[in-house]
């Protein structure tokens, strides 16, 4: 009754199997893994400004995970519409990103090349542009530079 | 006697070959290279500082979906909690499931996590 695992060890995690109450609306979750989510973050920062914003600033009135949950499915849905947009827009040069991402360690650096046809696929259809937040004024923002120092050894 | 023509002249000067650029020469040029290695360096610590930025924003724009999801995880688990407890308490009169220990609004992390 009070657990659905026997008390003996056990050789798989814990699963709470206790469905959400009924009066909260379902959301589907985002499901996509860390290399999209990486290669989409400065894009949904941007898309997705106003329910980031919104979300952060109601769980800085409380930590309570039952406080937020209104403002936490927008961000989700959101950043879902994000992904599907980015999906039907700029598939291609979306998956050789993430997919240079998942092999150089997740290095934005290392992967320049994809990152820029898919920078300027994102601003042509979808009109977002990448900025990167408190970078020094009158310099080439660093996802810019032509020849950086820091850059993969193969060409 | 000498011979015909006179003696071989002798050899007192000093005789060291060239040997490569002089001390000036090699000081200036090890100068130059660590000057136009310390320039690079200097670049690349700037360039490092913001790759570290874009690293660190990418991460920032990503919390409020993982925090979303965490949330309602975290939810539905402590409504699960909750019920199993007013189960097991049902006997005892005026016990109230799910409350803090604390005399405060606060909210605070389960400290009891059931598996």
């Amino acid at each position: 009754m009070t657990s659905s695992q026997s008390g003996s060890l056990s050789t798989h995690a814990y699963q709470d199997s206790t469905p959400m109450p009924a009066d909260v609306p379902k959301v589907a979750e985002i499901g996509v893994t860390s290399a999209p989510l990486k290669s989409a973050a400065f894009f949904l920062g941007a898309y997705c400004k106003e329910f980031n914003d919104d979300f952060m600033l109601c769980k800085n009135e409380s930590r309570d995970p039952g406080h937020c949950l209104k403002e936490g499915r927008r961000v989700t849905r959101c950043a879902t519409d994000l992904i599907t947009k980015m999906r039907e827009n700029c598939l291609q040069q979306f998956e050789s990103h993430w997919e240079c991402l998942e092999r150089n360690n997740q290095e934005y650096h290392l992967c320049r090349k994809p990152e820029r046809t898919l920078n300027s696929c994102m601003f042509e259809k979808l009109g977002l542009t990448k900025t990167i937040p408190g970078s020094p004024a009158g310099k080439l923002p660093i996802h810019e530079v032509q020849n950086p120092i820091y850059k993969g050894i193969q060409k | 006697m000498p011979p015909t023509g006179g003696f071989e002249s002798l050899k007192y000067k000093r005789n060291l070959p060239y040997k490569g650029p002089g001390a000036y020469v090699l000081l200036g040029g090890v100068t130059a290279i660590c000057a136009y290695g310390f320039y690079r360096l200097g670049k690349g610590n700037l360039e490092r500082r913001e790759l570290q930025r874009e690293k660190v924003w990418s991460r920032i724009h990503l919390v409020p979906l993982f925090l979303a999801e965490g949330d309602r995880d975290m939810y539905r688990r402590q409504q699960a909690a909750i019920a199993r407890e007013k189960e097991i308490m049902k006997d005892v009169p005026g016990w109230e499931a799910g409350k803090s220990v604390y005399n405060s609004s606060k909210y605070r992390s389960p400290e009891i996590v059931i598996l």
